[in-house]
């Protein structure tokens, strides 16, 4: 179970998160959505341990561990993992030396042994054609020159590789075209169950058609300001963020 | 031309003269007139020039005066015994486990015990030791030595001409290709000395050769390295040139490689460097037939108060060629990297094609990247260019690979790595490729899969 508490983020000097409270049981899927600047990307962030984020009060665990004392690696060790907005490219480091790296990483630190070579390439060509992704794409480096989709759907891979029980999907769905979102939406349901929680974190109701949320929650200001079912979504997408206060709209940004 | 008087700043600068004044009757070609007056009008160059220092503009971040404080004696071979365990232990075993025909000079002195001569002599390559060969040349060496894109007003190569006491004359006749690397092999550094060799390799018409240079200590002794390699690529000739420095920490490096590439030629150089405490690699080529390429490479990795200088000079005397040089230093601590590339194009080299790229990554606020790029064009129809970049790990993507898993330590040497590799994937030869690879993640103190 995760659980945040109280949680009071600075980024830049500038308060972001005031005073968040969340839990998220095993087994289920929370959605995030809000408007701009709400602090969406930043509990992202958090959680997965980025740095110059700072938090100035208040706790996160995840199955009653402290994530918040532990590095970024540590936190994938234990099982959480971020899919990022913006997945980052990285000239000269293959993708697939990139994967082999953080699996056999995050198994020698969950005490596991490492995946044989022939299981480690049976694993990826497996999940890589069920994503629809081009085997080629695993020789080229680290999402340079990947499509936005081909990015998404190469973070969607990873997660499947390293096996988390916490998965952060950071706006998994921006800049998507409808067809896009299908496969990377059927990539996350089929890691879907009862011992992984999933956090989906959305600007749009769109991805949530896909994959249909337990609790959706919505953020304003830093804090939770509203929760419910999946129907909350649907009233959010006919209202808008107005009763949330867009932030954007008052000029701050994420 | 009566040569200006030059008067002597420092100790060194005069020692070097008074060690060849002393030496002059006991090196190699003493009785033979034609080096006698090579060597003659090399010292006088180097005694109109004297040490280079910080206002001549082509060592202005590499001031020699002020760090070479005296000369240490010159080498003298004494066959001293080597075995293969020091061979393996200077070179690093990677390098040693390399599939190569072997040639090593050892004090100077091509040594017969440790170099596969007669593998050599069968493939069809003709090898002549310097030291005897000085003294009888053949004939092509005589139409060579010190004759390949000449550097007369280069101290530090005149110096050489004139001091050199060893090194290696090999040639690779019309349309060889031989079916390994030849590995040359440096190796110094057992009592404090100055090590001048030179050594001249001929890759004669449609011939074509791998060719690793090691340089490496055999102790952490104080080292004074100048070598020389002249290097003719043929026509239709082509040549993989690699460099290892791996020097102890004592070490000074002083190494030229002099260039000439003749029409249709391919030269292609790679200089790897993690060891000495003061280096420079030069390399002046040059191109002088038509429709040519020169692809020069490297890396440099350094720490402490390591100081590596990489000066390039590329001439486009004649129209078609290309020239694309990339080198990337990683830089920790207070070391100093340097990059000069000079890229001239003479009067009617049209349709030349010449870029440069250097780039650092600093892994200390202490650290310093020095890069000078000089453009001089007399063709109108040319195409030229240059960059340079000095950056730190961009923390972003470290961030990326944590939250991957993978820790920090392994992230940071992945990335370097990842930045070294994009230079050191421009080697064709597949078993030197991954040799250099596991070099710089040895340096990193990681192992990659």
């Amino acid at each position: 179970m995760l659980e945040i508490k109280n949680l009071h983020v600075n980024v830049d000097g500038r308060e972001i998160l005031k005073g968040l409270d969340l839990v998220l049981p095993k087994g289920q899927v929370h959605a995030i959505m809000g408007p701009n600047g709400s602090g969406k990307s930043t509990l992202a962030y958090v959680l997965a341990g980025k740095q110059d984020y700072e938090v100035t009060a208040g706790s996160v665990t995840w199955n009653e561990q402290d994530l918040l004392t532990m590095d970024p690696s540590e936190r994938a060790a234990a099982g959480v993992f971020l899919a990022f907005q913006y997945p980052m490219e990285i000239p000269g480091v293959a993708t697939m030396t990139f994967l082999r790296a953080a699996a056999n990483a995050v198994r020698k630190a969950r005490g596991e042994p490492e995946l044989s070579t022939p299981e480690f390439l049976r694993f990826v060509r497996e999940k890589a054609t069920a994503l629809k992704i081009d085997p080629e794409m695993l020789r080229r480096p680290l999402n340079v020159g990947f499509s936005g989709g081909e990015k998404k759907r190469n973070e969607i891979l990873q997660m499947a590789l390293l096996d988390p029980s916490l998965c952060v999907l950071d706006e998994t769905d921006s800049g998507l075209d409808i067809d896009a979102v299908r496969i990377v939406a059927e990539g996350v349901n089929a890691l879907r169950s009862p011992d992984r929680a999933m956090l989906v974190i959305t600007h749009y109701q769109r991805l949530l058609n896909y994959i249909v949320p337990d609790r959706v929650h919505v953020l304003s200001d830093g804090r939770v300001a509203r929760s419910g079912g999946p129907e909350l979504a649907l009233e959010l997408e006919e209202s808008g963020y107005a009763e949330f206060g867009d932030a954007a709209r008052n000029g701050a940004a994420a | 031309m009566e040569l200006p008087v030059k008067q002597f700043q420092t100790r060194a600068e005069q020692a070097y003269v008074d060690l060849f004044a002393a030496a002059e009757q006991g090196l190699p070609g003493a009785g033979n007139p034609w080096i006698a007056d090579l060597r003659a009008k090399a010292i006088d160059a180097y005694a109109a020039l004297g040490l280079p220092h910080r206002r001549v503009e082509a060592w202005k971040y590499t001031d020699l005066r002020s760090r070479l404080t005296e000369a240490l004696p010159l080498a003298r071979a004494t066959g001293v015994t080597v075995t293969e365990a020091e061979l393996r232990q200077a070179l690093g075993v990677e390098i040693a486990d390399l599939r190569v025909y072997r040639l090593v000079i050892v004090e100077g002195e091509l040594r017969a015990d440790l170099s596969d001569l007669a593998s050599l002599k069968t493939a069809g390559v003709e090898v002549v030791s310097l030291t005897e060969a000085l003294q009888k040349p053949p004939r092509w060496l005589k139409d060579t030595l010190g004759k390949i894109n000449a550097q007369d007003r280069d101290p530090v190569v005149a110096l050489n001409l004139a001091l050199m006491s060893g090194g290696v004359g090999l040639r690779i006749g019309k349309s060889i290709t031989l079916d390994k690397p030849v590995h040359l092999v440096h190796l110094d550094g057992g009592e404090p000395a100055s090590v001048v060799t030179r050594s001249v390799v001929l890759v004669e018409d449609g011939a074509s050769l791998d060719l690793l240079e090691s340089y490496g200590s055999l102790g952490a002794r104080e080292l004074q390295r100048n070598a020389v390699t002249e290097v003719e690529v043929g026509n239709k000739a082509s040549l993989n040139h690699i460099k290892l420095q791996r020097e102890g920490e004592a070490a000074f490096h002083l190494v030229t490689w002099l260039v000439k590439l003749d029409t249709d030629a391919n030269y292609k150089a790679f200089q790897f460097s993690t060891g000495g405490a003061l280096s420079r690699s030069q390399i002046y080529a040059a191109f002088t037939g038509e429709g040519s390429t020169l692809d020069v490479s490297g890396a440099l990795l350094m720490r402490g108060h390591q100081h590596c200088d990489t000066t390039l000079i590329v001439e486009h005397r004649v129209p078609r060629c290309t020239s694309r040089e990339l080198f990337k230093a990683v830089l920790d601590n207070e070391a100093r990297g340097v990059f000069q590339g000079k890229i001239i194009v003479s009067p009617g080299a049209q349709k030349t094609d010449g870029k440069q790229m250097a780039q650092a990554l600093l892994l200390s606020e202490t650290a310093e990247f020095d890069s000078k790029p000089e453009l001089e064009i007399f063709a109108d129809d040319v195409v030229c260019g240059h960059g340079s970049t000095s950056g730190q790990i961009d923390e972003d993507l470290l961030f990326y690979l944590e939250a991957r898993g993978i820790p920090e330590r392994e992230a940071r040497a992945l990335l370097i790595q990842a930045f070294v590799g994009e230079a050191v994937e421009r080697i064709e030869h597949e078993g030197l490729r991954e040799t250099l690879l596991k070099a710089s993640a040895k340096w990193l103190g990681v192992t990659f899969d």
